[in-house]
């Protein structure tokens, strides 16, 4: 059933140190190895008691005062229950636990969503959730090479505060082995090709479409293909490596790049000379004073650079691995997972192995001082639309809409509906050293992302106020947070029956040798089917054929922590290249047995869990739940999620095993005993339905729906499973209050 | 009106839709016409079998006697004169009369990745867009019939529809004759208890929707009353093979592919447009013939099976059966006796959907090595596939980003396969 593999969270520290290593500290990233508390506080200040922090406040002065003189149907605040929804939903992907919304609601009203704000920030889930935005931007497929060690940074990276501005760089400028350099998967998603990296440069980390202009000056657009050439230069030399031996996949610098000028179909035969790069943005002048969120920009990294450099002195490589040492032997005491510790110890050897090796091929796997180049330049403070363009995608997925759409279309004639609240957005987040958590807080504790919906008003005044930020759209959640908000509410997260309570009949196929001997194992229903042509993971939730709503897990600390495990690359490179070519195994084995396939009849204990989606190789497989929910391939450029209905998505939903298993009530549930219980009280239980899976109590009226729904069948557990099942289903449950 | 689809089984519903769909059909093959470019365009259906891996030539399609690359197969006659197959496939060679071959097929890729993108899409893989696979691209062109998703893709999954969208996706039937457990309540909830949960259901949206009437809600009911429509649906026993009386299915074949088979001919029956079967384990490195052998045993009576049955019915003439696979293989045996990628030449089946029986186009030279005559390119096949259908393969449809993109990259139909 589900395989979920133990984390191991205690080796955050030593995996961060082995990173460092492993860059050679080129970007210096040693502060994510220091508690996260000192990056803390560089982010937002939370504002006294019952206020938003300031940032917040400035930010709905400043989108007011855009709003001036339009005549606009404002919508109150949400109210307390429906913010814990949204905002745990948009935070941590998932709804809020009937425990938490006690909590919440035992908190003073004047604080609660402020302290909520920050204990969600603090979640776990919090990196799960956004590694998902962080992966439809970036484009990152797991079963591309390179690409499960690439989400498996990303998630670190949001986990450890990395400033998003050094993420950047890192991704752009790396070189290497995926395993050893995870950022790479940037460079390797797009097959080290300089056209290809170019147009999703510019397109991912700017909201800049000049990819057209890779064939002809842009059209609609001030782009030539000349700025587009040398854009694309600074990737000339880059070079994608796989070696056939080892079959490893790696990236490397050059002599000479494969960018020349003028462009084939123009020179037609003739000379082209290597295209000089160029970096086709303007940054804002240097000349006079900086703009005051730079130097606030500048006074935060001097003050880091200054703290970083005393722990340099104190600290080598050999130390940080001895403090990993250290910190591995407090984390077992004080109650780390047995076993652990073993895998710990692994990656610290790794790690000093790693290094030495370094030394070696520091040459092969040097950074690109071409990227390097372009990587500064692109993160320059003084170049605003590196921030704009992470803020308006992170105002579109907070708020439903950005300021500019699509959030890649950044162009004169697509300008932003409210420039002036975008840039403050923008310079404050540079300002605040490029910390995501502190953007994060700032959007969710303004006004603007707190508005109720409205109701009742002329269809065009709504879409009006919908457009100013003043009402709020109708969003439905993300496929993962849809996923993962059913094993919630289902408990499903574990198993919710005792052992030997499912135990059913099931059709399996069986396949039986020619010969007439003993049947062979059954074949595995689902895992090789799935894949197809198309790299994609998918394993079975059990044999009944809902093939299309699992859940592996992927332990992205086991990622990094193999970063210098030659074995256990080379299996994934096998892994990756046996997708690639379909069935290659099969040809020698399967097809040289003779068999014919029987259903036979077999029983099993159906006690189902599942993992979190957030967790999972992601994209899926093409027809998972989570696809057809709107996770997007990741392949082409501007391929965004499509949250829009269909078909199958009903399928899934009024037939799928999530959503049947999610609604039954099993006896290990609290709400068994108000159903099920001595001494039943089944109002309570339908109140307890309402707020487990809706965040709300019931009305009057639908308290006494639910009772008569509950008590329609011939057992109140039947009952309730029907009205669950309901309320899984229904439009409330899927779109945000 | 019911002109294209007597001879099936309809639902009232589904005999709507068929009428909108010949409609459509003829109009555009009426304005094919106008243009002078229709010459018969038959098909209504394709059914492609995808081999996965990468299906020897010599050892299936192309036989070389007497000629070193020969394998260890022996040439059988077929119903027609003068053309032979291999012995692996002893009943498939009695319906040649009704099938055409290709033995030129120029392919450029030897990477199992990149050629298979290429031949299911006609273009070479580009990093940062994905074309449509061909299904897709049939499906933009021509809606399914009846209740049934258009496109279905059995075994495995069929290319991405790519900028065409979500509505261009193949439904994905995993295990051919096993239930699909999504077209029905879950196990345990009888249709009584499962209308009731549908009509509560419905209670609960609607009071939701008249508040907030928002066309995403609207989406989300048509979403529903669509999935609940087709689960309704005789259409569905379509996926039944339990129907179907003993006898014909061990025709077809008691296993995965043989069930397949039988699936596509039933679903194609009920009005759906595209159908992909999706075989691997071609990828014969070594101990070629055995693997091939056994592959034979499989194939060749559902093959066999499907292309009869399909002209009894009458069908045929309007379902193009093509299979290919990414590339064929060397054509001197390795020391492992096996043979390894080879896109030079390499050859492809088909049959029905207006292609005369018993055609072969092209062949490769003496020893299986290269194109002899008549070269295809692999847009060449998506073309046809096209043709067939009265499709325009170089219309031009807009990517997301608002780039003009060709349905197939250029080629041009194989028009001498068409009667």
């Amino acid at each position: 059933m589900v395989d979920r593999t133990v984390r191991a969270r205690a080796g955050k520290r030593l995996i961060a140190a082995a990173m460092v290593v492993a860059v050679g500290g080129a970007w210096g990233w040693a502060a994510a190895a220091a508690p996260r508390a000192t990056q803390r506080e560089a982010g937002a200040q939370p504002g006294p008691a019952g206020q938003p922090p300031a940032i917040a406040q400035a930010l709905d002065a400043v989108l007011a005062a855009e709003n001036q003189g339009r005549k606009l149907v404002e919508a109150p605040l949400v109210d307390d229950l429906a913010f814990l929804r949204r905002v745990t939903v948009d935070l941590i992907g998932r709804i809020p636990t009937v425990e938490e919304i006690d909590a919440y609601l035992a908190l003073p009203a004047e604080v609660r969503r402020e302290q909520t704000i920050d204990r969600l920030l603090a979640d776990p889930r919090f990196a799960d959730r956004w590694s998902v935005f962080f992966a439809d931007m970036l484009r990152i497929r797991s079963g591309a090479a390179g690409g499960e060690q690439f989400l498996a940074f990303v998630h670190a990276a949001v986990e450890q505060d990395m400033p998003y501005d050094e993420m950047c760089r890192r991704l752009l400028a790396a070189n290497g082995r995926p395993s050893a350099v995870p950022e790479v998967g940037w460079v390797l998603g797009d097959n080290a090709n300089p056209m290809a990296l170019a147009g999703a440069t510019a397109q991912v980390f700017l909201g800049v479409r000049i990819a057209c202009a890779e064939c002809h000056d842009h059209p609609f657009d001030k782009w030539t293909r000349e700025q587009f050439y040398g854009l694309a230069a600074y990737f000339g030399k880059t070079q994608r490596v796989e070696s056939a031996l080892t079959q490893r996949v790696y990236t490397t610098e050059a002599e000479q790049t494969t960018v020349l000028w003028p462009p084939e179909d123009v020179a037609r035969g003739g000379p082209r000379a290597p295209m000089p790069p160029a970096f086709p943005f303007e940054l804002v002048s240097a000349e006079g004073r900086q703009p005051g969120y730079i130097e606030r920009l500048a006074a935060l990294r001097a003050a880091q650079a200054a703290a970083t450099q005393k722990a340099r002195e104190e600290t080598v490589v050999e130390d940080l691995l001895a403090d990993a040492d250290r910190a591995l032997e407090a984390g077992q005491t004080d109650g780390a997972p047995q076993g652990a510790g073993l895998d710990l110890l692994d990656v610290q050897a790794e790690a000093r192995r790693d290094a030495q090796r370094l030394n070696v091929q520091a040459d092969l796997y040097r950074p690109s001082m071409l990227r390097q180049e372009l990587a500064s330049l692109l993160t320059d403070p003084r170049n605003l639309q590196f921030a704009r363009n992470l803020v308006n995608r992170l105002w579109h997925e907070l708020l439903g809409r950005g300021f500019v759409e699509p959030v890649d279309d950044f162009s004169d004639n697509n300008p932003p509906s409210h420039p002036k609240t975008l840039d403050y957005l923008a310079e404050e987040f540079v300002a605040s050293g490029y910390q995501f958590r502190a953007i994060v807080r700032a959007i969710v504790s303004s006004r603007a992302y707190q508005r109720a919906q409205l109701y009742d008003v002329p269809e065009a005044q709504r879409q009006g106020s919908e457009a100013a930020f003043v009402a709020a759209p109708l969003r439905r959640m993300l496929a993962e947070a849809l996923y993962d908000s059913i094993v919630q509410a289902g408990h499903l997260f574990s198993e919710k029956w005792g052992p030997g309570e499912n135990v059913k009949t099931v059709r399996q196929l069986v396949q039986i040798p020619v010969e007439g001997e003993q049947p062979l194992a059954p074949l595995d229903s689902g895992g090789e089917r799935m894949r197809g042509s198309m790299p994609a993971q998918a394993m079975v939730v059990d044999a009944s054929g809902y093939d299309l709503e699992t859940a592996v897990e992927v332990d992205f600390d086991a990622v990094l922590a193999a970063a210098a495990e030659e074995l256990k690359l080379e299996q994934m490179q096998a892994a990756s290249r046996e997708e690639l070519e379909a069935e290659m195994s099969m040809a020698g084995e399967s097809a040289m047995r003779r068999y014919v396939e029987r259903f036979v009849e077999v029983e099993i204990d159906d006690n189902p869990r599942f993992a979190s989606a957030m967790r999972m190789a992601s994209p899926a497989a093409p027809s998972h739940f989570l696809r057809i929910f709107g996770q997007p391939a990741r392949e082409a450029l501007g391929d965004h999620r499509d949250h829009s209905a269909n078909m199958r998505q009903a399928l899934l939903m009024l037939n799928g095993k999530l959503t049947h298993e999610a609604s039954r009530v099993g006896t290990l549930e609290p709400i068994y005993e108000l159903v099920c219980g001595r001494q039943p009280d089944l109002a309570a239980a339908v109140r307890y339905a309402y707020r487990e899976i809706l965040t709300r109590d019931p009305t009057d009226e639908e308290l006494a729906e639910g009772l008569a729904i509950v008590q329609r069948q011939d057992a109140p557990r039947k009952g309730m499973a029907d009205l669950r099942w309901v309320l899984f289903n229904c439009h409330e449950f899927r779109f945000l209050p | 009106m019911m002109t294209g689809c007597s001879g099936y089984r309809l639902s009232r519903r589904a005999a709507l839709n068929a009428a909108a769909g010949t409609f459509l059909g003829l109009s555009v093959r009426q304005l094919l016409a106008r243009a002078g470019a229709d010459r018969r365009a038959t098909a209504e259906h394709v059914i492609l079998f995808w081999n996965g891996g990468g299906m020897t030539h010599l050892d299936t399609w192309d036989p070389k006697p007497g000629r070193p690359t020969q394998g260890e197969f022996e040439p059988i006659d077929t119903s027609v004169p003068g053309v032979q197959i291999t012995e692996i496939f002893p009943r498939l060679s009695q319906q040649m009369h009704h099938c055409a071959l290709i033995r030129s097929i120029a392919g450029t890729n030897g990477d199992h990745g990149r050629a298979t993108y290429h031949l299911q899409t006609s273009y070479e893989p580009f990093p940062n867009l994905q074309h449509p696979g061909i299904g897709s691209v049939v499906v933009h062109e021509r809606e399914g019939w009846g209740d049934l998703p258009a496109y279905i893709s059995i075994s495995a999954e069929a290319p991405r529809a790519g900028y065409l969208g979500q509505r261009c996706e193949a439904y994905f039937v995993g295990r051919p004759g096993e239930r699909d457990p999504y077209l029905a309540f879950p196990a345990g909830i009888t249709q009584v208890r499962g209308n009731e949960r549908l009509e509560v259901l419905a209670r609960f949206n609607d009071r939701y929707a008249r508040r907030s009437q928002r066309p995403q809600l609207q989406a989300a009911q048509t979403s529903i009353e669509q999935a609940v429509r087709l689960m309704r649906s005789p259409a569905l026993r379509a996926f039944d093979l339990e129907e179907e009386n003993a006898a014909l299915v061990e025709r077809y074949g008691e296993n995965e592919f043989g069930r397949g088979a039988l699936l596509a001919r039933r679903l194609v029956e009920e009005g759906v447009r595209f159908v992909q079967i999706n075989r691997g384990g071609f990828d014969v490195h070594a101990n070629a013939f055995p693997a091939m052998r056994a592959h034979g045993e499989v194939m060749d009576p559902a093959l066999a099976a499907l292309i009869e049955d399909l002209a009894a019915s009458g069908l045929l003439e309007k379902t193009l059966v093509i299979m290919l696979s990414e590339f064929g293989r060397t054509p001197m045996v390795n020391k492992d006796a096996g043979r390894d990628h080879w896109a030079a030449v390499f050859s492809c089946f088909m049959a029905g959907g207006g292609v005369r029986g018993g055609t072969v186009v092209g062949s490769s030279d003496r020893n299986g090595e290269q194109p002899h005559d008549r070269p295809v390119q692999v847009p060449d096949l998506h073309a046809t596939v096209c043709y067939a259908l009265g499709i325009d393969h170089n219309k031009e449809v807009m990517t997301p980003l608002g780039r003009p993109m060709k349905l197939v990259n250029g080629g041009e139909p194989v028009v001498e396969l068409f009667g």
